[in-house]
């Protein structure tokens, strides 16, 4: 008999990990100090990057079974796990039996992500009568922002504790929340195919509002592809998610206050914080937006002020006007390079980098619907069009939140209650005539938003360096110097970039390289950015495995 | 006389590659492209020769005349290996096809479309179960045996179309973007009228594919040139196994493993058609049904991810190809592929391109001349 519970464990490569009941399998992993978790086809490492599902850099092999996220695969007892490889054997790639049953909803009301803006959208419908379902991507809804702990325990801040209480209040409301659904189909007429746990989900609703958020902007220098460097929102979801820490010495970098933040909670969590690079001016620079901030929203511009004083006291040094330039390995390390606008350098060894240079919506599931969209130049990405209630160009189809262009979490939570109540009043329930406070809310809301990104610098950079190296195409593996040959070539229209260099051929569909690109070719040829800039929506909306889409066969077949 | 030798309308595999003929043989060509919903860069890289069961099926009345096509096919497929070996490496791979067959009536069919094709000089052969897993173990239990045409095969179009386009620059080919609406000769000169230009030129090869027949119209031919959005999807990569193109007997599959490690499935499924100026939506009947016949076929693939979709634009007219000068408007010649359009596009471009040079042509053209379409005068 053994003395002692044996802890829970499985093996990366033979080695044995132990993790923490909760905890996902690439943050076991992190915890360990494993950071390479796949092989490239040119022979290069990669780990955990974007740590929300999107950029499928950190895939491992889980029992057999290839192309398994480990930032959204939860870690368990006994599994053996090795790195992918860039080229998995065909006959190993035989798919796990679903968990549960095909499952059919038609809804009054779908909300696409348990985020601030979902949640809230859930509720609000709900308690106007409409039935509501929630779909979500992860093990526990709360979204990027009020990011909820995986593991047993007390919320970590006011943060995650009012995060809490939002999803505690959606249960209540009486909307069925679906964790770990993963949407892979968007068509018109409003019909969803997802994924759940290897079975199908068939989602035929009356109305929809889709609320997928932002994903992170990264700062491509050379080695921004090493494993150890990640999004400062993948860093966060270690923490606040995982209670691990990206590593025990960290820089962060980029511009917003999330990087700010992210740095705080890092310290505060046990991490030796070496540096806080912002690209923009320090605030006190900019002393007009600073003070529309304020009017706009005293509360959240004074915890903005209050992160900063708190950083000073923790001694973490913050750079203003200082841009990462490089990152390379040293030992089992990074070594980041950092230069400030007056020309110093400055440098630093890290076992885990976290960059965090603006955001870009989710706004798939939107274009593949063919909600009209406009550019924003200020923010460099597209905002979806949408009306006083939040209802885009296609009727029944309301977006709320960063996924229509970014505009924070209170903001997405006001947007919600004004959808969801919309889109209740639409089949019938409740009025929602009276929207008239939350809609001056949300004017704040905005104003405060647009105050504070004129404190950073939101608008991305071109991001050209002639015949450089430096990787634009994390999954293709295709460089700066490759898309310069190509635009040389035929500088037309980014689909045609694609075709000449595949660059966003890959698994994350050109999520981190699509936007560069299609700002390449506009600065090529002249031509504003609009919708049709980018790479052209497609199905599926995230890389979906072949057994899925059998089973979404098999239960539409039996549904009609 | 205008500065123009040649203009041809048209990007795609037949405008670059009878670009590459007459401007390497001093001629002085635009090429002008309207940049959308053409076949060549959707294209998914099969080397067709056997007759698809797909093509018989949807339109019986062609079958004569892609029976007769047949050593045209053939011929095809050579020419993409004389191009590969002049301008690739194009990751072509000639290891033949496989036309799968799951019932006894399946294998009867392919019996007979053997012996046809056989006796137009392909080389076709029917195969057992037991002949089939020597090179081809991982195909599902219910598969009783194949015809294997070994003179198919497959490329990667996205390489094939890049180099050919730098072979075309090599030679000064200039390539604008354009719609071409209306072409008409006058003086000795031709005119295509685009909607941002008016291009001039001697004379002009029409590579529109299904952009030709509306061309020649005002010329008195009436070419049923039609668009068929064809649903493709492709997969993540994984190790090679499968070398050959695979099809069905009776089904609407074709099935390739590309260099990249990457299976792209199709084979003739609808897309949305959502007009000529905006590019096909993807049907989920399509992408379902797709797949699925491809994962019964091929049951070990179940485990890989589709990673993306699109539509392919295939090209009908009347089964054969169209080749030459318009019989009112000599100043004006066609080149547009019978179908699969991608396979025979060199070749055709050749043939083309041998006609405005005065050269014999690598195949007698005649049997494809567009005068089988004039118009029926009252």
């Amino acid at each position: 008999m053994a003395r002692t519970m044996p802890e829970a464990t499985f093996t990366f490569n033979g080695a044995v990990i132990p993790f923490r009941d909760g905890q996902s399998i690439a943050a076991a992993l992190t915890e360990a100090g494993q950071r390479a978790l796949r092989r490239t086809a040119q022979g290069q490492d990669r780990g955990m990057f974007c740590g929300m599902g999107v950029c499928q850099d950190c895939l491992v092999t889980v029992n057999g079974t290839p192309n398994k996220r480990a930032c959204m695969t939860a870690a368990a007892n006994g599994l053996t796990i090795a790195t992918q490889v860039a080229f998995p054997a065909l006959d190993t790639a035989h798919a796990a039996p679903p968990v549960g049953g095909a499952r059919s909803l038609s809804p009054d009301v779908l909300v696409i992500g348990g985020g601030a803006g979902g949640l809230s959208a859930a509720i609000a419908a709900c308690r106007a009568g409409a039935s509501v379902v929630v779909l979500d991507e992860r093990k526990v809804a709360g979204g990027q922002y009020y990011k909820q702990s995986a593991l047993k325990g007390a919320p970590l801040d006011t943060q995650q504790a009012e995060g809490a209480t939002l999803l505690a209040e959606a249960r209540d409301s009486g909307a069925e929340i679906i964790q770990g659904v993963e949407i892979w189909g968007a068509f018109d007429g409003l019909l969803f195919l997802a994924e759940h746990d290897g079975a199908a989900l068939i989602a035929r609703p009356k109305t929809a509002i889709v609320a997928t958020g932002a994903y992170e902007r990264p700062r491509m220098v050379p080695g921004w592809t090493l494993p150890g460097v990640m999004t400062t929102g993948a860093a966060q979801t270690l923490w606040r998610s995982y209670r691990t820490l990206p590593g025990q010495r960290v820089a962060v970098c980029g511009s917003g206050p999330l990087n700010v933040q992210v740095g705080l909670e890092l310290a505060n969590g046990g991490a030796e914080v070496a540096l806080v690079a912002e690209a923009a001016p320090p605030p006190f620079t900019a002393p007009l937006p600073a003070l529309r901030a304020a009017l706009a929203d005293p509360a959240l511009t004074w915890k903005g002020a209050g992160m900063m004083v708190r950083l000073r006291r923790l001694g973490i040094p913050l750079r203003n006007r200082t841009v990462l330039t490089k990152v390379a390995p040293e030992g089992t390390a990074l070594r980041a390079s950092f230069a400030a606008a007056d020309g110093s350098r400055q440098e630093c060894t890290v076992d885990a980098l976290c960059m965090n240079d603006g955001f870009e919506p989710q706004n798939e599931i939107l274009r593949l619907l063919g909600a009209r969209m406009r550019y924003d130049p200020i923010f460099g990405h597209l905002r979806c069009e949408r009306d006083a209630i939040l209802e885009t160009s296609i009727s029944g189809l309301f977006a709320v939140g960063d996924c229509a262009g970014l505009g924070g979490a209170p903001a997405a939570a006001c947007e919600g209650r004004i959808a969801g109540r919309a889109a209740a009043a639409r089949l019938g329930f409740g009025e929602a005539t009276d929207l008239y406070a939350e809609q001056r809310l949300l004017r704040r809301h905005r104003a405060f938003q647009a105050a504070l990104w004129r404190m950073y610098r939101s608008t991305p950079e071109a991001g050209i360096e002639p015949d450089s190296d430096t990787l634009v195409c994390r999954c293709e593996e295709i460089t700066f110097a490759q898309l310069r040959a190509g635009l040389e070539l035929d500088p037309g229209h980014v689909g045609t970039l694609k075709r000449a260099t595949r660059v966003g051929m890959g698994r994350c569909q050109g999520r981190y390289c699509g936007p560069v690109a299609a700002r390449l070719v506009a600065r090529e040829t002249g031509a504003e950015m609009q919708d049709l800039s980018y790479f052209a929506p497609r199905v599926p909306i995230k890389p979906v495995s072949i057994s899925a889409i059998l089973a979404a066969r098999e239960a539409l077949d039996d549904i009609d | 006389m205008t500065s123009t030798d040649v203009l041809i309308v048209g990007g795609g595999i037949v405008g670059l590659v009878a670009a590459i003929e007459l401007a390497g043989a001093g001629m002085k060509v635009k090429i002008i492209d309207a940049g959308i919903n053409a076949g060549s860069t959707a294209n998914a890289g099969s080397l067709h020769v056997q007759m698809q069961s797909r093509f018989m099926r949807l339109y019986p009345g062609q079958v004569p005349n892609i029976e007769a096509s047949l050593p045209l096919y053939r011929a095809a497929v050579e020419a993409w290996v004389d191009l590969d070996a002049a301008h690739g490496p194009f990751d072509l791979v000639r290891k033949g096809g496989l036309m799968l067959a799951e019932s006894p009536d399946q294998m009867a069919f392919l019996e007979q479309k053997v012996q046809r094709e056989t006796a137009r000089g392909v080389r076709a052969e029917l195969l057992d179960r037991a002949a089939v897993d020597r090179f081809a173990p991982w195909l599902g239990q219910q598969i009783i045996g194949a015809e294997l045409c070994l003179d198919e095969g497959k490329l990667n179009p996205l390489v094939a179309n890049v180099r050919l386009r730098a072979a075309a620059d090599r030679l000064g080919v200039r390539i604008e973007r354009d719609w071409i609406s209306a072409i008409t000769v006058e003086g000795g000169i031709v005119e295509a009228r685009g909607r941002n230009f008016t291009h001039h030129g001697d004379r002009v090869l029409i590579a529109a594919a299904w952009g030709a027949g509306p061309l020649a119209r005002s010329h008195g031919l009436d070419i049923p040139t039609r668009a068929e959005p064809l649903h493709m999807n492709i997969t993540e990569p994984c190790q090679t196994r499968i070398q050959h193109l695979i099809q069905h007997a009776e089904r609407s599959l074709t099935l390739k493993q590309l260099g990249t490690g990457q299976i792209v499935i199709g084979g003739g499924w609808p897309a949305e058609d959502r007009g000529e100026r905006t590019v096909p939506g993807v049907l989920y009947g399509s992408l379902l049904g797709n797949v699925a016949l491809a994962a019964q076929l091929i049951p070990s693939i179940g485990g890989i991810r589709i990673i993306r979709t699109w539509a392919g634009m295939n090209t009908t007219a009347d089964g054969a190809s169209i080749i030459g000068p318009l019989p009112r408007a000599g100043r004006i010649v066609m080149a547009v592929p019978g179908d699969a359009g991608y396979t025979l596009g060199p070749l055709v471009a050749r043939m083309a391109a041998a006609e405005m040079l005065g050269r014999d042509p690598p195949r007698d053209t005649a049997p494809f001349s567009p005068g089988r379409f004039a118009a029926q005068s009252p």
